[in-house]
């Protein structure tokens, strides 16, 4: 193989599962049995041995994709997201009756995406993988179509998501216009010699990628689809874009901002300042008022990117460090409390039993997925001695480093809020008894053991943190 | 290697609960849960008094310390380590463990196991606390340790269980999380005067921090620990998450919980900050004495047992910060042994109001009425433990508050004479207490068949005011080990502030004349 191609064998992987597992859709009878989860795993598998063979040599193919650290441990997240997310998947598939070859082929299409938009270089190319993912998750959203709520909640999300990918576009052509180029090192370095005092043209490119991104990463005022997409989805699905695209947006939300806008920093840090606020404000509050467990998550995940916002206005190395290691402990967490949900509405009742009443009593029914909720709660809500905490402190670290107190003291304080409400669901599950009949969820085994496997990657993440930080350290070396 | 003596205080509870995760969460198997906790906290004792034994208690330095990179990218580091003051509180936390396990014995029915897992682990974060010599290494604990108090007050409390453990959590992490701010900034001075990051304590002592930047620095600890102790006004979750917490959970809240707050002063904020502690003692001082009368006050009006110790706390707990204000050796080891002392006797209060409620199932005073007749011993004990807590000289309360308030009078007369109504004021509300419970005709029938101790109830009380009596009778046993760090403290303090106490001649026992170095 040329070694020009080297930078893309990992999403190459993951694209030839998706394809594999849209021909096996093809040649499946109606109602049979294929193994096509299995597929994706193979391909995420072989994904995983290509990020890890690439991880020294800073690869890049065609000078547009860079497999550099920064990217490749994006990459590895998306991995995790990917095997966690399949894993979780079944259980709604089956009782959804969900068409499990496209369902699959979207999933790895999306992941793809993900892959290339966290590892390119180029303006156009981090568009080409917006439009790559977003599409997939579009599909995803509404693939419930006999549900007129996940129709809806897909079209909202296709139509607002339109609608900023138009913003993205056209902050590309004034970054071109400007400079000349789309290569984010080319930008970088053509702003740099421009005049120190910013001109027009360049608010408005800057103006215009933030629109775009902060849609993307749902910063408060662009998160008004998240959590009706969010609560549409099945929850397999929410928790799979909920922690996939955020993780890919940031990066590539990181990348450009942080190296070819960088010596822009001065005009662009008071926005994404207010809009880290407002993010983390809006999304604690708000989800104060929640009911149902999907949009209280909703808002819990904007309030999260807002502390990964924190961590871009900090701008620092400890910042550039946090926000690896806050997507991945975000992630596996998330990924968990979702799966949670997906297996809480696999009961034999016919309601979804997505309101935080119906986690009432779960601890006398189920006691280990009552204890792998909390696990995931007390992560979200920031608990030493979990992931969620390491990863906060981080990013405080970040912002104090930096001397934005005010922004670290917004983020303590939001997060005191934030522990109210996913202390709800805790109470619900321990200290209130059950007000229906018992219903049992059914632990699929697979399921279970993502489950698991998330519960146990968040602790280790909390108590030995010292090698996957010293990773992240080391990714951000690379390219900043 | 020498053993790890600290670490396995830690250690041992957390490998109990795993050990009680192994054996069948059914009813049946209860008993032989509560025995195998049980046993793992006496074992925890038996360790924290064999780490006694081999402490140097003449040295006010840190001993047994241990050492091991944690994330030394940031300067993270497992750094534990004892002086006289942990060294005690990491005792009383071993000693009232067990009691609280065997205090709730009969009491806790469903969920036992649960129960005990959750006991254990938050004797492990407790010692973890007190243990623990570098900053990040302390916040995780400290945080952790919200966790299982939170289940343990919220599934075994009373009927108001709920509300009294979310407001238990959100107000000891709502001031804990701006200590969290704190001590990265302090890792970020450490960076700027050294170009490496540490959380380690002992570094950052060392650290000059510009007297500008202390004062919010030191609010921010100030904060946290106030809230915990609780000192006036910050203290109105203790009342509601004492009342609803289950007999273990008021023992361990009152015994060892509060003093986490009163420690973080005296190993934190103070010796961190010395001269915004000089600025802010006496503001500190001053609602330290109002806790100290509104919190006897409030006692005394309360129809409920448990919320009247409770208040009583407030009150105790005010001495002790105000003794730690006066900044002076008999100030702060007088609010050291009455951390201590106020942890035997309200722990052993707590007891004994427990083992009421669990005969009658009320806490209201005015169900009982002349239990002195039915109940003769368990009424003997509930009278030497009020008594200890009223500060009955010959008992334990009587040598903590004579140091503070003899303390506290040199540096302010003023405020050491409004403290000392304190004790004449929790005399009233404890003895009328007492008296409305146990004299008098028994008036309550229901309270006429009523058994007195059980074997059980023996072995909880004879210890409790064994130690009681000892305190009280040989306080320098307990004095001894912590009488050089106290004065490493205040060294620590007055190198840098200026000594603000003004004595015009040395006190006649020149015993605790401080050592000319550290």
């Amino acid at each position: 193989m040329p070694s020009s191609l080297n930078a893309i064998v990992p999403m190459a992987c993951v694209t030839a599962a998706a394809i594999a597992a849209m021909v096996a859709e093809a040649f499946r009878e109606p109602g049979e049995r294929m193994p096509i989860g299995p597929l994706g795993i193979i391909g995420l598998a072989g994904a995983a041995i290509a990020s890890i063979a690439l991880w020294h040599h800073n690869a890049t193919s065609f000078g547009v994709v860079a497999a550099d650290k920064f990217g490749l441990f994006v990459t590895g997240i998306l991995i995790i997201i990917g095997v966690l997310s399949l894993a979780i998947s079944a259980p709604a598939i089956e009782r959804e009756r969900l068409p499990q070859g496209e369902y699959y082929a979207l999933m790895l299409f999306a992941l793809a995406g993900m892959m290339l938009m966290a590892t390119a270089t180029d303006l156009l190319v981090i568009f080409l993988a917006l439009e790559v993912l977003s599409l997939a998750v579009y599909v995803l959203t509404g693939i419930r179509r006999d549900s007129p709520v996940a129709t809806e909640a897909a079209f909202k999300y296709f139509l607002l998501g339109a609608f900023s990918s138009a913003f993205f576009l056209y902050g590309i052509a004034f970054t071109y216009g400007l400079t000349g180029s789309t290569r984010l090192d080319r930008v970088g370095s053509l702003i740099a010699a421009q005049a120190m005092a910013p001109t027009p043209m360049q608010l408005i490119a800057v103006g215009l990628l933030i629109v775009g991104f902060a849609f993307k990463v749902s910063a408060v005022p662009f998160h008004m689809w998240t959590p009706d997409a969010y609560e549409g989805a099945s929850p397999a699905v929410t928790g799979f874009m909920s922690t996939g695209v955020k993780a890919a947006a940031f990066a590539a939300f990181f990348r450009v901002f942080l190296t070819a806008f960088d010596p822009l920093h001065a005009v662009w840090w008071e926005v994404v300042w207010v809009m880290a606020a407002a993010t983390m404000i809006v999304g604690t509050v708000v989800g104060v008022a929640q009911t149902s467990v999907k949009r209280m998550l909703a808002y819990s995940s904007i309030a999260h990117g807002g502390y990964l916002l924190v961590a871009l206005v900090s701008a620092n190395d400890a910042a550039k460090g946090a926000v690896l290691f806050y997507l991945l402990a975000y992630a596996v967490t998330n990924i968990g409390a979702f799966g949670v949900i997906t297996l809480m509405e696999n009961t034999s009742g016919d309601r979804p039993n997505d309101q935080i009443r119906d986690f009432a009593g779960l601890w006398n029914e189920h006691p280990a997925l009552a204890a792998l909720m909390t696990i995931f709660l007390l992560s979200l809500g920031g608990f030493p001695p979990t992931a969620g905490f390491i990863a906060k402190w981080y990013v405080f670290t970040a912002a104090v480093n930096a001397g934005y107190y005010w922004l670290a003291i917004i983020g303590v304080l939001t997060s005191v809020i934030s522990v109210f409400f996913y202390l709800r669901i805790v109470v619900m599950m321990y200290m209130t008894p059950s007000d229906t009949p018992a219903r049992f969820p059914l632990v699929p085994r697979i399921a279970g053991a993502a489950l698991v496997v998330s519960a146990v990657i968040i602790v280790y993440l909390g108590v030995l943190p010292a090698r996957v930080l010293d990773w992240a350290v080391a990714s951000i070396s690379s390219i900043f | 290697m020498q053993f790890p003596i600290l670490t396995s205080l830690v250690v041992l509870p957390i490998a109990g609960a795993a050990c009680l995760f192994l054996v069948r969460d059914d009813e049946s198997h209860a008993p032989l849960v509560r025995n195998i906790a049980l046993v793992v906290s006496a074992l925890v004792f038996a360790d924290a008094l064999l780490l006694w034994s081999r402490f140097n208690a003449a040295s006010g330095d840190f001993q047994f310390i241990e050492r091991h990179a944690w994330i030394p990218t940031f300067g993270i580091s497992y750094v534990v380590g004892v002086d006289g003051i942990s060294l005690l509180l990491l005792v009383l936390t071993g000693f009232l463990t067990p009691l609280a396990l065997l205090g709730s014995w009969e009491s806790i029915q469903r969920k036992t196991r649960a129960f005990c897992i959750v006991v254990l682990l938050l004797e492990s974060a407790m010692m973890g606390v007190f243990i623990s010599l570098d900053l990040f290494l302390f916040y995780v604990f400290w945080d952790a340790m919200l966790i299982p108090m939170y289940f343990l007050i919220g599934i075994w409390g009373y009927e108001r269980r709920v509300y009294a453990a979310v407001k238990f959590i959100l107000y000891t992490l709502g001031g804990s999380v701006l200590m969290l701010l704190a001590i990265l900034s302090l890792a970020s001075l450490h960076n700027a005067a050294t170009g490496s990051y540490s959380f380690d304590l002992q570094k950052i002592y060392a650290l000059q921090i510009p007297p500008s930047q202390q004062g919010w620095l030191f609010l921010a600890f100030a904060l946290a620990f106030a809230i915990k102790v609780p000192i006036f006004p910050f203290h109105t979750w203790l009342p509601d998450a004492h009342v609803e917490a289950p007999t273990a959970g008021s023992v361990i809240l009152a015994g060892v919980l509060l003093k986490m707050g009163t420690y973080g002063f005296v190993r934190f904020a103070f010796p961190l900050f010395p001269d915004a502690a000089a600025q802010f003692a006496p503001y500190l001082a001053v609602l330290a004495v109002i806790g100290i009368v509104y919190g006897a006050l409030v006692a005394m009006v309360q129809p409920d047992m448990k919320k009247l110790v409770a208040y009583s706390s407030v009150s105790h707990l005010g001495f002790v910060v105000l003794g730690i204000c006066a900044m002076d050796t008999q100030g702060v080891q007088g609010a050291v042994y009455q951390m201590l002392s106020h942890g035997v006797s309200t722990g052993g209060l707590f007891l004994v109001v427990g083992m009421l409620v669990d005969r009658r199932h009320t806490r209201l005073i005015s169900e009982y009425g002349g239990l002195k007749k039915v109940m003769p011993h368990l009424v003997a004990a509930f009278l030497i433990l009020t008594l200890a807590s009223i500060g009955l000289p010959g008992l334990n309360g009587f040598v903590g508050e004579f140091l503070i308030l003899l303390g506290v009078f040199r540096w302010s007369p003023p405020l050491a004479t409004v403290a000392a109504t304190g004790v004449i004021l929790s005399a009233t509300y404890m003895l009328w207490m007492f008296q409305r419970v146990n004299y008098g005709p028994v008036t309550n029938e229901k309270n006429t068949g009523l058994r007195d101790l059980s074997p059980r109830e023996w072995a909880i009380l004879v210890p409790i005011i064994a130690v009681a009596v000892l305190m009280g009778v040989m306080p320098n046993l307990f004095l001894r080990p912590i009488e050089p760090s106290v004065n490493r403290m205040l060294n620590q303090i007055h190198a840098v502030a200026p000594v603000r106490v003004q004595v015009s001649h040395q006190p006649p026992a020149a015993s605790h004349q401080p050592p000319s170095s550290n």
